[in-house]
């Protein structure tokens, strides 16, 4: 994951919920979006093939928008346990990595930011991917 | 028989649950874990007891016929698991009325949007023990009603029939 001088580096938001994976590829700031996964609208993974094909057809748009942008690597967040976890764990999420990084962008560190639920009481930790 | 009641924080467990018509004796958890001290630390930055798992289950161990209320109740055994879900706009007014913090509030919210305890209670227990209740626009009591229907048998497991992630 070495940055160059002159490399741009972004940060690939990968949102994982129950039947949905959403990603926006923004700026290091995370303030300017360069790229959305089909403009904004949500593909809707079949849980009954537990295929991660959407994901990573939405995730290799989204290379292709950040690529023309001189975007050359992402960091990655991930948030949400989504994605047939009962099947395997997060395969919309670590699809949607693999084929950020088939489509050429590089990978630098991954971040499982999941929120946690709490009110005065929370679980030991948060489900990672 | 067990019976798990959880969902984020603000879908209205607590309420739902302190005015049901059952035989089940009711644990509100986040209470007892206080109580009897099953936690395992404090985590600052969400103003958080962490919960002890272990000495929770071992606390539990023995008492049947319960209803556990708690947005941690999935992680424990029971026969049926009820998921409150709630729109997240509809959680940030609620939990601002009970003055939650901000960070709380946005955290909460995004749990609620991304279907982190929908997801979880599903892993833990398959699709064919979860029943998903949207409260969204719903009344206390009609809430209450639909939880007693599922106690009852009178309803089909659900999971996925909400979707709050275009929210986001
Ligand atoms: N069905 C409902 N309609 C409107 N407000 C509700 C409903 N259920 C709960 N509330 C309100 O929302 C807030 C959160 O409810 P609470 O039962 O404490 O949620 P939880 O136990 O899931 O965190 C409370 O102020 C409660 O009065
Ligand atoms: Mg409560």
């Amino acid at each position: 994951m070495s940055e160059s001088e002159d490399s741009k580096w972004g940060i690939a938001h990968v949102y994982a919920s129950f039947n949905n994976t959403i990603i926006t590829i923004t700026d290091q700031t995370g303030a300017e979006t360069l790229a959305k996964s089909s403009g904004g609208t949500v593909v809707k993974q079949n849980r009954d093939e537990a295929s991660p094909y959407a994901a990573m057809q939405m995730a290799e748009v989204v290379a292709e928008k950040a690529k023309a942008q001189n975007i050359e690597g992402v960091h990655v967040n991930v948030r949400g346990p989504g994605g047939n976890q009962q099947k395997s764990p997060g395969p919309g999420a670590q699809a949607t990595i693999r084929a950020l990084a088939r489509a050429g962008l590089e990978i630098g560190r991954i971040e499982d930011v999941t929120p946690i639920p709490h009110d005065g009481t929370r679980g030991p930790k948060n489900a990672g991917f | 028989m067990r019976v798990a009641v959880t969902g984020t924080p603000g879908t209205g467990k607590t309420t739902a649950t302190e005015r049901l018509a059952t035989e089940l004796d009711v644990i509100h958890l986040n209470d007892a874990i206080k109580r009897e001290g099953l936690d395992d630390g404090v985590d600052e930055d969400r103003d958080s007891v962490v919960a002890d798992f272990e000495a929770i289950e071992s606390w539990l161990d023995g008492r049947d016929d319960v209803l556990i209320e708690s947005h941690l109740a999935h992680h424990f055994d029971a026969d049926r698991v009820i998921v409150l879900r709630a729109h997240p706009e509809t959680i940030e007014e609620r939990l601002a009325d009970r003055d939650e913090s901000d960070a709380s509030i946005a955290e909460n919210a995004e749990s609620e949007a991304l279907d982190v305890i929908l997801t979880e209670a599903v892993e833990s227990h398959g699709t064919d023990s979860v029943y998903e209740i949207d409260t969204t626009d719903r009344s206390r009591a009609s809430v209450a009603e639909e939880i007693e229907a599922v106690v009852d048998g009178e309803r089909e497991p659900s999971a996925g029939t909400v979707s709050f992630v275009e929210w986001l």
